[in-house]
């Protein structure tokens, strides 16, 4: 295997770390400042190959054919890039994709179904394109510098279509800062009932000095901005301590949360995985204990004050 | 010029996994996806045309699109399991002559986030994936520009200007109620169906989630104690909590206590 | 020129009915929801008579989604400690031509506006009415919702739109709605595996069992009843409003108490809530209807207080089908004619007036305020689990007191005169008999 890593102007995505490891140390790194990026990456990779050149499947074919490994499997962080690269590698190579993998080896992936409920483990016969859901492997450095080659592949006509144009890339802004730093989260899933509880929860986590964050459920219902979504699509996030109503604790979710060292959960399922990862585990109705929780917090109260 | 826009038929429930049709719909994304095409289409005077490959019951989410404004309606008739390269093929088919081909980031089922990616290859288009902001341009003249999320939290500004694949994130728009009397239309309206060469697909094994093992790297140290120390140490890993049932008042109480007993209150 | 013929609001029991019959008769037909599908937020006990589908559906048992057919019938009365249980059962009940079946509303529901569509009516969900049009004499010929462009005309408006409707008052068919005559129906679904349902409850295969329940609600005017599903029981109470609102009593407590009780927590045993629903119920019968015509509408269901709650009875879905079905084919009739005002329409008071829907009512018109009567849900439930209590129980060496003894003593305990017995006791033979 190998971990094909899509680098933009020297910065690698985030969980190229741990596909590198999955790939147990073979990574292509192509893009944009390649080179910088892998300084970045810590002690990883054991082979790498640099590829100076626009990240599409058209050159990562052309490369991985140059380095003589073209009968390898392919694998990918599933962070954006890497979701919008690998189906056309699989298109262009007439192969099986995996998306959205948590584990992968030669002939064994296992990847998850129904927002993280339950997992499929497929057996491949032949050399695959998979994505590597991040956050869930972890990583493990080894010792020793790697070995590290360029490869110039030919300039290829650009058959490239010009008809979406990348103007900038924009750096993180405030807000979500704010939350991937923040050292107290108290997050909100769908348990809570309304919208309105939302602004509850804000004031909540104001008045413990803490940050809010949603689960993707929330976010797509417009409960809460893009940027308060904690998880593999949203921001990855590494709070001491984590306060979560609601949450049934999706991989997609806790994948993004790191390793809280307080994490208090309240939901009417023991049993779900938010309750089996959590210090204290309330079974409660989530919303009532954060109406409680506001009365001792002397917050005050919008939710059905009308 | 025709827009296309790619729903899925799902539970959209959330809540089970069996499939009810009474439970089943379209996803917020896609559902973001159609609003912008109707959107887009209103300033441009294109035509829309919604598409699902799916069995009939999925017939259903095109005469709610229709309602909602769309003007033509194509099922692919093939099984939702297959795997998304084989949907994407399908639906390209269906959508190769259309200027904009809408879709949802991802299907709140399977959730690869591919099927978008696989028809932009399969028709050679280029693709805008997993937008959060789009501004919809006056008129046909003018290029969409759109934001589209990174990792990390940055963005990418886009400027889209051609034919073009886009997803969109669920929560970027909220899609508009249908007329009673488009609703009614709807119902009346006649749907294209599509057939296609099905292939066999492998189901996998499936079982319930459980976390794999985490890496953890390996541990440096002067002397073997220390390294020793470094992965057992217990402070540091966690072992399984308490679990409370308890009335609301109690357990706001308990977690306000829990908060001064671990320092994060005074 | 109308959109359509006739528009019908709300899919439930009433309203599909309504459509049926004017759809199997060739006409427009419009069936209005609120909800995203019919039956996904409506609820009741749990019991069905649905042999009035025979005309409109004739093999609807062969179809129908039914969790159970009820085969044994109980009335349970209920003092703090003790009960008295009246008991039938009839296997015949389990077969073809059927008596009663328990179902899920969400499925029935679903499934008997499922049989409009089938007979041409066109159902649109997820769609509010806010209120009737009227041309320029006032008369109503059509409606408006909450969708954009939503406004639909037609020759009749027939009003399935459930209890409280808000379209027979905006029609101003209402007299003043007094609170006294409504009551609060609350509901929990609590699962058990089939079999042990089954054992508990004697019965096998698709067989049910329906309980009603006198006495145990704490105090409060009311009753209970309790139904058997393939694997889950729905246990609730009905409790008259204003006693409850005195009481300060929540009903989440009164049921609580009720699954407490020794008759009732065996049953129940181990058995987790998996759903907690209130309504409210039209109890007060004739004396509550409003007029059920006027010119272009017609009210059916509990729309138009057409549910029969009387003790032993909780019967609202029968009704509705019924009176949904005579309002459909009159609509058809009166359009037919080509005169849809109130008196083109009244072939509709006559056909409930000629059948079980308005006769039973009338024969039962004393009895929900006979059994939600103070003494009969404070003095009686005791008085009469007191007499078991002695005629059951030996006491030797003591001789058996005798009947009548114990009749007069146990009267006196539960403060009952002779009179008010003997007066109950005739409103109850007129009533029933
Ligand atoms: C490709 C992909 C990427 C994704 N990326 C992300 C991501 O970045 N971030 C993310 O968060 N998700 C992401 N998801 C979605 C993820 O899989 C889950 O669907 C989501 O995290 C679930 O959110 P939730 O816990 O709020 O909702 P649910 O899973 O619906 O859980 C709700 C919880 O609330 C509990 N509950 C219900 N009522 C109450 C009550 N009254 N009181 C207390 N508790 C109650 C329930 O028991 C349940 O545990 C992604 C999915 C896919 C397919
Ligand atoms: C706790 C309880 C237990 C009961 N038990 C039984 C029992 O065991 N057996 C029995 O036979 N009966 C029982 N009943 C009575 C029975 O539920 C009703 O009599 C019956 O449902 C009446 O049917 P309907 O069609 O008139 O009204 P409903 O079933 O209330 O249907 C009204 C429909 O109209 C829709 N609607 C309302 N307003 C609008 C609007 N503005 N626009 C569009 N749609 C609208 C609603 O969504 C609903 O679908 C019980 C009732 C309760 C509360
Ligand atoms: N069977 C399908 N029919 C129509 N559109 C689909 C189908 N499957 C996926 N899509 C589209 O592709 C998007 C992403 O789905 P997925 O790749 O399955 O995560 C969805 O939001 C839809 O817009």
């Amino acid at each position: 295997m190998i971990a094909v890593i899509p680098v933009r102007d020297g910065v690698a995505p985030t969980g190229a770390d741990e596909t590198i490891c999955e790939a147990s140390g073979q990574a292509l790194l192509i893009g944009s400042g390649t080179s910088q990026a892998l300084e970045n990456l810590g002690q990883v990779a054991r082979q790498v190959w640099l590829v100076e050149a626009n990240i599409d499947a058209t050159c990562v074919v052309a490369a991985v054919n140059l380095i003589g490994h073209s009968d390898e499997s392919l694998i990918l962080p599933a962070t954006p890039d890497g979701r919008d690269l690998a189906p056309h590698l699989a298109h262009a190579l007439g192969r099986t994709l995996y998306a959205g993998a948590i584990s992968i080896s030669d002939n064994k992936v296992s990847v998850s179904l129904h927002g993280g409920l339950s997992i499929a483990d497929y057996s491949p016969l032949a050399p695959f394109i998979a994505t590597l859901q991040i956050g869930i492997r972890g990583v493990d450095t080894i010792s020793g510098t790697p070995t590290v080659a360029s490869v110039d592949i030919a300039p290829i006509t650009n058959t490239a279509q010009t008809s979406v144009i990348s103007l900038a890339v924009l750096p993180p802004d405030a807000s979500t800062m704010d939350l991937s730093e923040a050292p107290r989260i108290i997050g909100g899933g769908a348990g809570l009932e309304s919208g309105e509880r939302f602004v509850q929860l804000q004031n909540v986590a104001t008045a413990l000095d803490a940050s809010m964050g949603v689960t993707r459920v929330i976010t797509d219902r417009g409960w809460a901005d893009h940027e308060r979504q904690i998880g593999t699509t949203g921001v990855i996030v590494a709070p001491d301590l984590y306060i979560a109503f609601g949450i049934s604790g999706a991989v997609q979710h806790t994948s993004g949360l790191g390793q809280p060292e307080h994490i208090i959960s309240v939901n009417t399922d023991a049993h779900c995985p938010m309750m089996q990862m959590a210090d204290l585990a309330i079974v409660a109705d989530a919303n009532a204990v954060l109406e409680q929780l506001a009365q001792l917090m002397h917050v005050e109260s919008q939710v059905g004050a009308a | 010029m025709t827009i296309a826009v790619c729903l899925k038929w799902i539970n959209a429930s959330g809540q089970t996994d069996i499939d009810d049709d009474r439970f089943m719909g379209f996803s917020y994304a896609d559902q973001a996806a159609l609003e912008y095409a109707l959107r887009i289409a209103e300033n441009t005077n294109d035509e829309v045309i919604v598409v699902t490959a799916g069995p009939v019951g999925a017939e259903a989410v095109l005469r709610d699109a229709i309602a909602r404004g769309a003007q033509r309606a194509v099922r692919i008739d093939i099984d939702r399991s297959h795997d998304s390269a084989v949907i994407a093929q399908a639906i390209a088919q269906v959508v190769a002559h259309c200027s904009l081909i809408w879709c949802g980031d991802y299907s709140s089922d399977r959730g690869s986030g591919s099927v978008p990616a696989f028809i932009a290859a399969e028709l050679s288009f280029a693709q805008a994936l997993g937008l959060v902001e789009i501004q919809v341009p006056a008129d046909s003249l003018h290029p969409i520009r759109a934001l589209r999320r990174l990792d990390g939290g940055r963005r990418e500004q886009l400027e889209i200007r051609g034919q073009a694949v886009i997803s969109v994130e669920g929560s970027t728009a909220r899609l508009r109620r249908a007329s009673l009397k488009g609703s009614m239309a709807a119902n009346k309206q006649a749907i294209d169906i599509v057939t296609v060469n099905q292939v066999a697909t492998e189901t996998p094994p499936t079982r319930a989630y459980r976390p794999r093992a985490r890496a953890v790297a390996a541990p440096v140290g002067n002397s073997a104690l220390d390294r020793v120390r470094q992965i057992t140490d217990t402070s540091s890993s966690k072992g399984h909590g308490e679990t409370v049932h308890l009335e609301p008042r109690e357990a706001a109480e308990l977690i306000v206590s829990k908060l001064r007993e671990w320092g994060y209150q005074s | 020129m109308t959109d359509t013929d006739i528009i019908v609001v709300g899919a439930g029991p009433a309203g599909s009915c309504a459509a049926i019959a004017a759809a199997k008769a060739g006409k427009r037909v419009v069936l209005i929801e609120r909800g995203p599908f019919p039956g996904s937020k409506n609820m009741y006990g749990g019991v069905i008579y649905p042999r009035i589908l025979d005309e409109l559906i004739p093999d609807w048992f062969e179809h129908a989604p039914i969790q159970r057919w009820i085969v044994r019938r109980s009335t349970m009365l209920l003092s703090d400690t003790g009960a008295l249980n009246i008991d039938y059962r009839s296997n015949a009940w389990g077969q073809a031509p059927y008596n009663g079946a328990t179902a899920y509303r969400p499925d029935f529901d679903n499934w008997l506006a499922q049989q409009a569509v089938a007979a041409g009516a066109e159902l649109i969900c997820s769609t509010t009415v806010t209120g009737l049009l009227r041309d320029a004499q006032g008369r109503i010929n059509g409606i408006t919702t909450d969708r954009p462009d939503g406004d639909l005309t037609a020759s009749v408006v027939i009003a399935c739109d459930g209890v409280n409707s808000f379209i027979a008052k905006d029609a101003g068919l209402y007299k003043a709605v007094d609170a006294s005559n409504y009551t609060l129906g609350v509901k929990e679904t609590l699962s058990l595996p089939k079999n042990v349902i089954d054992e508990r409850f004697g019965v096998r295969d698709n067989q049910g069992v329906d309980i009603e329940i006198l006495g145990g609600t704490s105090g409060v005017n009311g009753g209970g009843f309790i139904y058997t599903n393939l694997d889950t029981i729905a246990l609730g109470v009905v409790l008259k409003l204003p006693k409850l609102s005195a009481q300060k009593k929540r009903p989440e407590e009164i049921i609580a108490e009720l699954k407490r009780h020794p008759a009732i927590a065996p049953l129940i045993e181990g058995a987790e809530v998996i759903e907690y629903s209130a309504h409210l119920i039209p109890e007060a019968g004739l004396d509550m209807m409003p007029k059920m015509v006027a010119d272009g509408l017609l009210v059916a269901g509990d729309a138009a207080a057409l549910c029969l709650a009387a003790g032993i009875w909780l019967e609202g879905v029968n009704f509705a089908m019924a009176s949904g079905m005579y309002a459909g084919q009159s609509a058809v009739q009166a359009i037919t004619a080509g005169n849809t005002t109130a008196s083109g329409l009244q072939s509709y008071t006559k056909k409930l007036n000629e059948t079980f829907v308005l006769k039973d009512h009338k024969k039962l018109r004393k009895i929900p305020h006979l059994v939600l009567s103070d003494r009969v849900q404070h003095k009686y439930p005791g008085f009469v689990t007191g007499i078991m209590e002695r005629m059951f129980r030996v006491e030797n060496p003591h001789p058996k007191p005798g009947v009548r003894r114990i009749l007069r003593e146990e009267r006196k305990k539960a403060g009952i005169s002779l009179m008010d017995l003997v007066r109950d006791a005739l409103t109850g033979l007129k009533g029933f008999g």
